[in-house]
């Protein structure tokens, strides 16, 4: 693998990393959310990268393009799923939502 | 390489910047122009599709949508967020960050990949006839994205 | 033509929101159990002459050009096909009564039919890559159809369960930039080909690993259960069905097993990490299942067990702890799916799920009682009914492999199974009635028959094992026990 790919790895660690500890650590739904799309960027930024590495920018452009459909769709589901829950509790703590025990 | 290196450190500043902020606003902003670097990033790369892509619908779309949500979810109580928390990820990141960087250079050149062909085609071609199949799943995640949304907010008559 | 099996959820998913408009209820219900009666004959009828020379693969032409739309069919794909359009079936029966008030229902049929068509699509799939899109779309699918019914606990089980399964999209994703990176395909012919060549031990496991932790994820293994015991109970009964008996299998077993056993190869220490994995989610669901007061609390838990027993017995990789493991797979499928409609039932009946509020339903609701025993007994592996064979095997298969300590500890955590089991049946079906429910009826028609159905399937299968085994299960499990080569020389683009 060539070396430019390990900088790329670096740097879509780094944000997957910061994504993943965000997820663990924030309280507020929609920061919870914002997590969510900075792993969605690390995790594009690998696979074109990846793509870039091998030569094959083509393939990994349409991997990229449908992960960022997928993307569209979920977000679209999951803010919908907070704006209910925001209906319902009045709030966006994630901390209200300990009702069900795990 | 310099700029695309710069460009790299701005993105992951701009996104720790997102998670960070506390004004919802600011922190859907921040992660707009997150995304506006990965866009010329991308481009960088000769990814022009995917650049285009990223900048009109996770800088765009996305971002309205976020906006959107944050505007429908104003009037409650601002959430506090842990204190310890937030004190912790500068050091969490900044250890993560140095073991990283170590872990990559003592990976450099360690794996093994097959040698790549050179590319042929055209972005259409690959698209449409190379990965057909993402196009049929890609349709079926957008139905399955509207109709969630649908489901989601429809007219309760009853309720439990 | 087995791109109908994508295809025809699809459209008719597609169509179903707009006749909902017309007809709210007839025609959605007819639509929607159509499709999946369709399915359930064509997989029945034509897929075992179709694979009787191999698996089938397909290259279709578009308006006159060839498309690069390539799907596989072999004898395991056939197996997760039957599985998916039996349990689907059963399901949208039930949901023609279940479902009444919950309101929108042609647009939960095509949320549903969405769901088993991104199923459908990644047990047909050829590449990494369509698998993680496939598996995407029954997720999100899955997580509007957990929050359905627009309660506070539905909303808060399907927010958390998305969380998790973002992580897991993004370590699955992780995972196949590396391997793209590494071997330049996505097929999966052409990746266990290079990775033969390349002989890249390390970074394999690292992949592996990332790999485990994603699929693991969604199938929830333990420690990566955490979702799943929120999600199910919330989710309407029908849901809790397709969660437990299918999405779980099939986005999580079957992926992990395909990607394993066919595109890495199983190595001694894979083999061993996947045993260990099953069996601390065999053991450690069974204890945490018997605390449990909420009946699909309990049967949420016992998923997360039986799934440790599939893998187990998939990790083994001798041919008999494979077929096991497949087998178990099936007769669970059926058998959980039966369980949480049969919950959902009871639910329905008395407004609750709390078993000690219930007892002595059996004496109103025999059908619903006696449906449940037989669910329960399969489970528990209680002869002559399905599940006592695959358990069976999976022991046997242990023993012979030369792991008898293995074998002990499955043993008793099915007699463990069995005793929270019959708990449920003790103080749910039998005993003296509660006065509450002494006006209590048994379930309506639909929802009363395909519990029958799925019952009597457990029945049929556990007297017909052997047939069962030699004609489903042997080709399913050829298949993986050839390992690399089966994909490498017969599914070769």
């Amino acid at each position: 693998m060539t070396n430019t790919w390990y900088l790329y790895l670096f740097f879509s660690a780094a944000l997957i990393s910061a994504g993943l500890y965000a997820l663990l650590a924030k309280r507020n739904l929609i920061k919870l959310f914002i997590a969510i799309e900075v792993i969605a960027k690390g995790v594009s930024l690998l696979l074109l990268a990846t793509g870039f590495a091998r030569n094959n920018v083509l393939v990994a452009q349409a991997l990229v393009v449908t992960f960022i459909v997928i993307e569209v769709s979920l977000v679209a589901t999951a803010l919908a799923i907070i704006i209910n829950i925001y209906r319902h509790t009045k709030s966006l703590d994630v901390r209200r939502l300990a009702k069900l025990k795990g | 390489m310099i700029v695309q290196t710069s460009l790299l450190v701005g993105l992951v500043l701009f996104s720790v910047l997102a998670i960070l902020l506390r004004d919802l606003l600011k922190a859907a902003v921040s992660l707009a122009v997150a995304s506006l670097l990965l866009g010329i990033i991308f481009f960088r790369m000769n990814a022009s599709y995917a650049g285009v892509f990223e900048i009109s619908v996770v800088a765009g779309l996305i971002t309205v949508l976020f906006i959107l949500t944050i505007a429908l979810t104003n009037k409650g109580e601002e959430v506090r967020e842990s204190k310890l928390a937030n004190l912790v990820f500068p050091l969490f990141f900044v250890v993560f960050i140095i073991i990283d960087a170590l872990v990559m250079k003592g990976l450099l050149q360690k794996i093994p990949a097959l040698p790549s062909s050179p590319e042929s085609g055209a972005f259409g071609d690959v698209l449409w006839k190379g990965r057909t199949l993402d196009l049929v799943g890609q349709i079926a995640v957008i139905l399955a994205g509207v109709f969630s949304v649908l489901a989601l907010f429809r007219k309760r008559d009853k309720h439990d | 033509m087995i791109i109908l099996f994508v295809a025809l959820p699809l459209v008719v998913a597609g169509v179903l929101p707009l006749i909902g408009k017309i007809s709210r209820r007839v025609l959605p219900d007819l639509l929607a159990n159509a499709a999946l009666l369709f399915l359930l004959v064509y997989a029945v009828a034509a897929g075992r002459p179709l694979i009787a020379n191999g698996p089938v693969l397909q290259q279709l032409t578009w308006l006159g050009e060839a498309v690069n739309l390539h799907l596989a069919l072999d004898g395991f794909s056939l197996l997760m096909l039957m599985a998916v359009s039996l349990v689907g079936l059963c399901v949208t029966l039930y949901s023609v009564d279940y479902m009444e008030h919950y309101g929108a229902k042609a647009n939960y049929y095509a949320l549903l039919l969405i769901m088993i068509a991104g199923m459908n699509g990644l047990v047909l799939a050829t590449d990494l890559f369509n698998i993680y899109i496939f598996l995407e779309v029954a997720a999100v699918a899955s997580y509007s159809l957990v929050a359905f019914g627009l309660g506070h606990d539905e909303l808060e089980a399907a927010f958390k369960y998305l969380m998790l399964s973002v992580v897991a999209s993004a370590f699955i994703l992780v995972s196949i930039a590396v391997i793209f990176g590494m071997t330049g395909s996505l097929s999966l012919p052409a990746v266990a080909r290079a990775l033969q060549e390349l002989n890249a031990g390390p970074v394999v496991a690292i992949s592996a690993a990332l790999f485990i932790m994603g699929f693991g994820l969604k199938a929830a293994l333990i420690p990566f259960h955490a979702w799943l015991p929120d999600a199910h109970p919330s989710a309407p009964a029908p849901i809790s069905a397709v969660l437990s008996g299918l999405l779980i299998k099939v986005s999580g077993v079957y992926a992990l097993t395909r990607i394993f056993l066919n595109v890495f190869g199983l190595t001694p220490a894979l083999s061993t990490v996947l045993m260990y994995l099953g069996t601390v989610s065999l053991v450690g669901a069974a204890f945490l299942a018997l605390g449990q007061k909420d009946i699909k609390r309990m049967l949420a838990y016992s998923s997360i067990s039986q799934v440790g027993y599939i893998v187990l017995g998939i990790g083994l990789g001798t041919p008999l702890g494979i077929a096991g493991g497949l087998f178990h797979l099936f007769n669970h499928a059926l058998a959980k799916g039966l369980l949480f409609l049969t919950s959902g039932s009871m639910q329905q009946a008395t407004g609750t799920r709390n078993l000690d509020e219930m007892g002595g339903l059996a004496k109103r609701m025999p059908f619903t009682a006696a449906t449940n025993l037989i669910g329960s007994l399969s489970i528990a592996g209680v002869p002559p009914l399905n599940g006592f064979w695959s358990k069976l095997l999976i022991i046997m298969a242990l023993v012979q492999a030369g792991h008898p300590v293995f074998a002990l500890i499955a043993v008793l955590a099915s007699v463990l199974t069995l005793w929270y089991y019959l708990l449920i049946q003790r103080k749910a079906f039998f005993g003296i009635l509660n006065e509450k429910w002494a006006a209590v009826k048994e379930a309506p028609f639909w929802m009363t028959a395909s519990t029958v159905i799925l019952a009597s399937l457990c029945l049929a299968i556990g007297v017909l094992f052997s047939l069962t085994i030699k004609t489903w299960i042997q080709p399913a499990a050829g298949v993986l026990a050839e390992g690399v080569q089966a994909v490498i020389r017969s599914w070769g683009l």
